[in-house]
């Protein structure tokens, strides 16, 4: 069941330590997010904005998959579960975004 | 222990069956939320104005304050699991029904953003931007209530007198749960933070 996950002392302090840095991460998103980028960078400053909001979304998801869903302690096959979709989603979002009109 | 039929595990994978079909099934989650996100970023890209002056109508205060729910939701679920592996119940208990209180605490706010954007006379059909936001953070509101329903269940039957002690199953439930979490992540930022201010 959890035999081969570490002690749920360790296990604890990463559960408070990913909640933590996704508040951050949120607080940083929104801040992000705010009106710093100076209008002359025109279409630059919004791909910029999308970037580091995208950025900061993929980090986040990677500490929930790997730390609340333990694909860190689980098998590695169950990885394969996650990889092959998330990488259509990255096919998927760059050929609509580059390739696209 | 759970019963027999639970404990039985996959022999590739050495995961019990039920939570290797979660994954499976999670799987198809996120095709399914892929086909929101790939139909929303072609329609976003042919009108932009459109997207970032509707976008600009959205509360963002409300979804800031959701965000903060589910997260501490997911860490309350993460603890429940936890409490119960150490048969800790009344902790479990008291994390299960934290749990529960978020997932109620992030339906009531969706509730109010709804009915604000109602009074507003802005509804699904006003523009293609309304109908994506609509329609994503809608799906996700009944993932949300999809999930409660197995909680709430759990969640009493941990007051009985045999008392629920199926870790793997919370567990399952759990993997369920993380996941709302993470698709929230994602919805975040792309409705409601990367327009361009005006």
């Amino acid at each position: 069941m959890s035999g081969h996950h570490p002690d749920s002392k360790s296990m604890f302090d990463s559960y408070i330590k990913v909640a933590s840095a996704l508040f951050v991460l949120t607080v940083l998103t929104w801040v992000a997010a705010l009106d710093w980028v100076p209008k002359s960078w025109g279409e630059a400053g919004n791909t910029l904005h999308i970037a580091i909001g995208l950025l900061i979304a993929i980090v986040k998801a990677y500490m929930v998959f790997y730390v609340f869903m333990h694909l860190k302690f689980d098998n590695k096959f169950i990885r394969a579960f996650v990889f092959v979709p998330i990488f259509l989603f990255f096919v998927l979002t760059f050929a609509l975004n580059v390739l696209g009109p | 222990m759970s019963s027999g039929l639970s404990l039985a595990h996959e022999p590739v994978t050495k995961v019990p069956h039920g939570k290797l079909a979660m994954w499976i099934f999670l799987a198809s989650e996120i095709m399914f939320f892929t086909g929101f996100f790939g139909a929303f970023i072609v329609l976003r890209n042919s009108n932009l104005e459109l997207f970032s002056h509707s976008a600009a109508e959205l509360t963002k205060g409300l979804a800031l304050l959701n965000t903060f729910i589910l997260i501490g939701s997911s860490l309350t679920m993460a603890l429940s699991i936890l409490n119960l592996e150490k048969g800790n119940t009344g902790k479990f208990k008291l994390f299960l029904g934290l749990t529960i209180l978020c997932g109620f605490g992030f339906l009531i706010v969706k509730t109010i953003e709804y009915s604000t954007k109602f009074n507003h006379h802005i509804f699904p059909w006003t523009n293609v931007f309304f109908s994506f936001y609509f329609l994503m953070t809608g799906f996700h509101a009944i993932h949300v209530i999809a999930g409660m329903i197995p909680m709430t269940y759990m969640f009493i039957k941990a007051f009985t007198k045999k008392g629920y002690n199926h870790p793997v199953k919370v567990e399952t439930l759990g993997l369920y749960w993380h996941f709302v979490d993470l698709v929230w992540i994602f919805l975040f930022p792309v409705l409601y933070l990367i327009f361009p201010a005006h």
